[in-house]
């Protein structure tokens, strides 16, 4: 579905249902931008929310639902899927059994699997135990840490050895504005994902799809 | 917190359709001693609007007028304007929430809801929100708050510095702070970097790791390490779906036992073992 050719921007909605919907209509129309329904508007909104977002941008939009699986991988899946999701998200802090089953179930229901690897150490130690590697990793520190004494960076110095190991798809989070959107496109990631700054202020989404669209290629 | 130490609680989780969830309740005996669960596949599915449902379901059996009065309460949500109230009525609630702190807004939650227990004297359900919270703690606590849940869950392996704010965040708002260790392999490693405690820990296996793996077991050696390491930390378990499996976790000085299999659909059978807890177990 994703193409190892292209650089992707993903942009997590984590807003009310209704001012997320206003927001997509916002945002340009380009297979290079993915949308998010973030975990706190899913656990909010319910799997709804997946089938409006489709409702909205049509058959041809890519929508990552960011259900966080923890366990029972298949059922989440199973979820995402029959709402019209393109991919959904499992933590790398489940069990490998759970892994495993969300792994096989995506590839059954013809979705992208992608493993969130928030609070994990050593991404090698996960990704060694797995029979099957999921299609995306997502690299990223947490929301909260970011209001620690001592920030954690942002593991960029793990996407060159991930993909030198492993043929997969690196998406990085946690970033800011376009500068970092840019940092982790040139340090070799496939996607970035960006939200916080729609967070504060959802007028500079526009702004930034369309200034990537256009500086990245 | 809400629960108290030396009762023991069986906690009834819902995880299939709001449908099932509603048929269940009707075989669920009402006790101080028994706690809904709203489960994390029905929150993904169906949205934390869910734990609202539950306490309604449960006022429709336990209490039928005060239900009936509740849902008249609002003759506009018949008419066709109600879309329009119903909006002005968000748009002010958004007013509300920027102009006060969360804390605020909590506060005065908390006041309205002592003064209409006070006054209808309406026993409300215990409800878990088992949100498994990874990240963006203040947030999820707020909505399961917002949603009228007594507790939420986060998880033992999310990053200290959001097990932090969760804690936080729980006693800020009034509700009862429950960490999953599904997966943490040493849960007095974790406490041990915490700044508070939480009121509950939770352990079990995972739902896909037990079908798959059968030798690995329920953590029990674990409870007597956390009620050594502090003894106001109540330990709940997933403890299977049968009546000696309840017997043996509570044996095994669990709190809270949490049953989840034979939940999973509408049965009559979840009276006989609810009825069995409540008579059997002190």
């Amino acid at each position: 579905m994703l193409s190892s050719r292209l650089k992707y921007l993903q942009v997590a909605l984590n807003r009310p249902l209704s001012e997320s919907l206003f927001m997509i209509q916002s945002l340009p129309r380009d297979r290079r931008i993915l949308i998010e329904v973030g975990t706190p508007l899913l656990k909010r909104s319910g799997a709804k929310s997946i089938r409006l977002f489709r409702d909205i941008i049509g058959e041809e939009g890519y929508i990552v639902a960011d259900t966080k699986c923890m366990d029972r991988g298949a059922r989440e899946v199973n979820i995402s899927a029959t709402a019209g999701a393109s991919a959904a998200t499992c933590l790398a802090l489940a069990p490998i059994e759970t892994i495993e089953e969300f792994i096989e179930k995506c590839r059954a229901y013809n979705i992208d699997s992608m493993l969130d690897m928030l609070n994990v150490e050593f991404p090698f130690e996960i990704l060694q135990k797995l029979r099957q590697k999921p299609d995306i990793i997502v690299l990223h520190r947490g929301v909260d840490e970011r209001y620690q004494k001592e920030i954690p960076q942002i593991p960029y110095h793990q996407i060159t050895r991930i993909k030198g190991t492993y043929n997969v798809f690196i998406s990085i989070a946690g970033g800011e504005d376009f500068k970092d959107v840019k940092r982790a496109i040139f340090n070799g990631a496939d996607i970035a994902i960006v939200w916080e700054k729609f967070f504060q202020n959802p007028q500079q989404m526009q702004i930034l799809a369309t200034k990537f669209l256009k500086q990245i290629r | 917190m809400a629960l108290e130490k030396r009762v023991n609680y069986l906690q009834i989780a819902l995880n299939s359709t709001p449908k099932e969830a509603r048929e269940i309740i009707q075989y669920v005996p009402q006790s101080e001693r028994i706690l809904i669960e709203a489960g994390t596949p029905l929150i993904k599915n169906y949205g934390i609007g869910v734990v609202s449902q539950i306490k309604d379901w449960y006022f429709e059996k336990f209490y039928p007028k005060y239900y009936q009065e509740k849902s008249k309460k609002s003759p506009l949500a018949k008419s066709p304007f109600f879309n329009i109230v119903d909006l002005i009525l968000s748009e002010t609630k958004k007013e509300i929430l920027k102009s006060q702190t969360m804390k605020n807004l909590a506060s005065s939650l908390l006041k309205e809801k002592s003064i209409q227990s006070k006054s209808t004297e309406i026993k409300e359900p215990y409800i878990v929100a088992d949100l498994k919270c990874a990240d963006l703690a203040e947030r999820e606590v707020f909505m399961a708050k917002n949603a009228g849940a007594s507790s939420a869950t986060c998880l033992g392996n999310a990053s200290i510095a959001t097990i932090d704010k969760f804690i936080d965040s729980c006693q800020e708002m009034g509700i009862d702070s429950m960490i999953d260790m599904m997966n943490a392999e040493n849960p007095i490693l974790v406490l041990k970097q915490l700044k508070k405690l939480p009121n509950v820990i939770i352990l079990h296996r995972g739902v896909d790791e037990t079908e798959k793996n059968k030798e690995k077991q329920i953590p029990y050696y674990q409870i007597k390490q956390i009620k050594g390491f502090s003894n106001k930390i109540l330990v709940s378990v997933a403890g299977g779906d049968k009546m000696e499996e309840i017997r043996h976790a509570v044996f095994n000085d669990v709190d809270i036992v949490i049953l989840w299999e034979n939940f999973y659909h509408p049965s009559p059978e979840i009276s006989n073992l609810a009825n069995f807890f409540l008579n059997e177990i002190k």
